[in-house]
């Protein structure tokens, strides 16, 4: 809220909505009654202690995970089992993980090359011109054709956004993102992060990068126990949280 | 010096009466390897399909093939199916009227079983991330098992296929028991003629282990290249 | 069944031959496994040399060369020595139950050198660094912190040493032990039954495979009781 305007019109359409979702594993309850609704062009960050179900929520909206009660709504589609088309909804969503998941068996231009061509039947010139501008958005087109391994965590995390983006999607989910690169490589991750906030994507984000949630977020959401606890413009988070358990998380988490 | 020298020309007579198998010992470690390979796959997409109706026979198949002794299985084939009047009208007898057909049909039988499990632990290898990208990006699941698992499955299992092959091998010299004339069939009409065991069985091991070196270097340089960009 | 009238003795005491083969032979096979891991582990070049020769030789050959290998070999061995005390002597050989016990302990006791080896590797040095820091003497550590970890390890790959042992019984038939698989040959000429004198035979082997595997089972849950989950 400080630094950026939010992109969304104060009555744009909401483009995902979950509505009381429960997830269980087995007995465990990961998502309790859950409700949160995303505009268009929001951005979200999601931050929470572990094991509270930040990661269980954003990837119940992708179906990586299927929630057991409530409804969830992604870009118009209703996620139910009968879901015809779940790759349908899945183009529509790219996702980033904790630990980039490239294929390592592909070069760097192939990874972003695969998803167009099967799915999406573009043509192998058109694929490639695509991969490339998104590696150049990224800042490592001149990587285009190593392999996965013999790039930086933080390379590889840049190249796992570009393979997602090449998709066209319209929401983009970002799981923990930058925990598992070394320090000197975070920031060029939230720069590539940044930037797609400010082209008006539609972004939830799970992270614990506090600066990145000021700068770029329209809303912060705290997450307990697999609660939606709080959601407030970044401002009042910060500066004025209303309950408790999150005043205790931040205190621990600007602690170091 | 006699003794020894005896025991050269021994060497240097019966080798080459060997070598007189060794094609047959390469047809059937080629055609039962293929084969094998062929009949694993398929045991393998049945038992991943996740209809209990695919799993459970192939389940049930590879428990049978994998806890019985392959000689046991070359024995059935070969004696035992004769004892069928409809098998031996039927047009399989062609094939299985020849201890070839018989050899060839229990090592495919037999290899296709353990490869399929080797095949298995690669596709099990396979970092469920990878797939979860996969998904995340839309591919469904066909495109997923084919540009995805299975090309990273298969370096997964080189290794441990390498020395299934390697086990196929070594299970070739036991067709020398329904009468082929293999490496290991030549080697034991040698020895009935000469009594020389350490000569003839000595010489027949040297070539066995050179043919495991080489079925090993092969794979090993295989491997290599293909995982170049795999991290362990 | 009624082919099998006058057989079912004769299985019986086949299949109690391979019983008896199979606990020769795993005994020989842990002692060769042992062996061979001291020997790969240990400072000796030599002793290193002749363990990866033993690996590299009983791993790459057929099992039947070796079996006819061994028991030929050492009848002609066995015959010359005999001679030089009473020339009259012909041929002896070692028994096909001694000879054939030995001959398939060697080949998998190859491969249980590898796996005793490894798993001797793959104890976590931390337990036994801990172990020595708490004042536990060498071979205190080694007793009840070494052993029951490698045993841990090395259990899955054993129970395949097992099964490779009980299938390689069969081999033994060719140099005329009387296991299942000879009394089959034999009761197939008389009956004109092989499929079933055959198939006998499979089922035999594999209620034994059965036996193995649930008991490695078994025993892979008692030794890795520690690690389950408590709720
Ligand atoms: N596949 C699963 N099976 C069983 N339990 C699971 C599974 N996935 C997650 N859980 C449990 O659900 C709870 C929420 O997990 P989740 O991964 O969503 O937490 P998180 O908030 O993302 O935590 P972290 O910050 O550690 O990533 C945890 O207690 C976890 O143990
Ligand atoms: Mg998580």
């Amino acid at each position: 809220m400080s630094n950026s305007e939010p992109n969304s019109e104060p009555n744009a359409e909401p483009i995902i909505v979950l509505k009381d979702v429960d997830k269980f594993f087995g007995d465990f309850q990961a998502l309790k009654k859950i409700n949160l609704t995303v505009k268009k062009g929001e951005r979200i960050v999601v931050c929470g202690p572990s094991g509270s179900g930040k990661s269980t929520m954003i990837r119940c909206i992708n179906r990586l995970e299927q929630h057991n009660a409530g409804q969830i709504t992604v870009a118009g589609h209703v996620l139910t089992d009968q879901i015809k088309d779940i790759d349908a909804v899945r183009r529509e969503v790219g996702m980033v993980f904790q630990n980039f998941n490239l294929f390592p068996h592909l070069s760097v231009i192939d990874n972003l090359m695969l998803a167009p061509r099967l799915v999406r039947n573009t043509g192998k010139i058109e694929a490639r011109e695509k991969a490339m501008s998104l590696l150049e958005r990224v800042r490592i087109p001149e990587q285009a054709d190593k392999y996965p391994s013999q790039l930086s965590g933080g390379q590889q995390q840049r190249v796992a956004i570009a393979r997602a983006l090449c998709m066209n999607p319209e929401i983009m989910l970002f799981d923990e993102p930058t925990s598992a690169l070394d320090p000197e490589m975070i920031s060029e991750v939230l720069e590539v992060m940044t930037d797609l906030a400010q082209d008006g994507m539609t972004m939830i984000c799970v992270t614990h990068e506090m600066g990145f949630a000021r700068s770029v977020a329209d809303e912060v959401v705290f997450m307990d126990e697999g609660e939606i606890v709080e959601r407030n413009n970044p401002e009042n988070f910060f500066n004025n949280p209303q309950h408790q358990r999150t005043k205790l998380f931040l205190s621990q988490i600007l602690a170091h | 010096m006699t003794p020894v020298l005896e025991s050269l020309t021994l060497i240097i007579e019966s080798v080459p009466q060997i070598l007189m198998g060794f094609g047959l010992t390469l047809q059937l470690l080629f055609l039962s390897g293929i084969l094998g390979l062929i009949l694993a796959i398929l045991l393998l997409l049945m038992r991943i399909s996740g209809s209990a109706y695919l799993s459970a026979p192939a389940m049930v198949y590879i428990y049978v093939f994998r806890g019985t002794p392959i000689l046991v299985q070359i024995f059935i084939i070969y004696h035992g199916l004769a004892q069928f009047e409809a098998i031996r009208e039927s047009i399989f007898w062609a094939i299985l009227r020849e201890p070839f057909g018989c050899g060839v049909l229990a090592l495919t039988l037999n290899t296709g079983a353990y490869v399929s499990e080797i095949l298995r632990g690669g596709v099990l290898g396979v970092e469920r991330g990878l797939l979860e990208a996969g998904a995340a990006l839309g591919l469904s699941k066909r495109h997923r098992f084919i540009h995805i698992t299975t090309p990273i499955a298969v370096r997964l299992a080189i290794p441990a296929y390498s020395n299934d092959v390697i086990s196929l091998m070594k299970s070739t010299a036991l067709v020398s028991t329904i009468t082929l004339l293999d490496m290991m069939g030549y080697a034991r009409i040698v020895y009935a003629e000469t009594y020389a065991p350490y000569e003839v069985f000595t010489s027949l091991m040297v070539i066995y282990l050179l043919m495991t070196w080489i079925i090993q270097r092969a794979f090993g340089l295989f491997e290599r290249r293909m995982s170049r960009h795999i991290r362990q | 069944m009624d082919v099998l009238t006058g057989w079912w003795d004769d299985f019986f005491w086949g299949s109690v031959v391979v019983v008896q083969v199979f606990f020769v032979a795993l005994i020989l096979m842990v002692l060769f496994g042992l062996i061979g891991a001291a020997a790969k582990l240990s400072d000796n070049k030599v002793a290193q040399k002749i363990a990866s020769g033993y690996t590299i030789v009983f791993r790459g050959t057929p099992e039947i060369l070796v079996l006819l290998l061994f028991y030929f070999g050492s009848a002609i061995a066995l015959t010359s020595i005999a001679q030089i005390f009473d020339p009259e002597i012909k041929y002896l050989d070692i028994p096909p139950f001694w000879a054939g016990s030995f001959a398939i302990a060697l080949i998998v006791g190859s491969y249980a050198t590898e796996t005793f080896r490894g798993a001797f590797l793959g104890v976590d040095p931390g337990q036994v660094e801990a172990a020595r820091a708490l004042g536990l003497s060498n071979f205190k550590t080694f007793i009840y912190i070494q052993v029951p970890a490698m045993w841990r390890l090395a259990l899955p790959p054993f129970g395949n040493h097992m099964l490779s042992l009980i299938k390689d019984t069969a081999l033994i038939s060719v140099i005329g032990l009387e296991e299942t698989v000879f009394i089959a040959e034999q009761a197939m000429g008389t009956t004109g039954k092989p499929f079933t004198m055959f198939i006998l035979v499979g089922a035999i082997y594999l209620s034994f495979s059965t036996i193995i595997t649930l008991s490695v089972m078994r025993m892979e849950k008692y030794a890795n009781k520690h690690l389950e989950v408590s709720r």
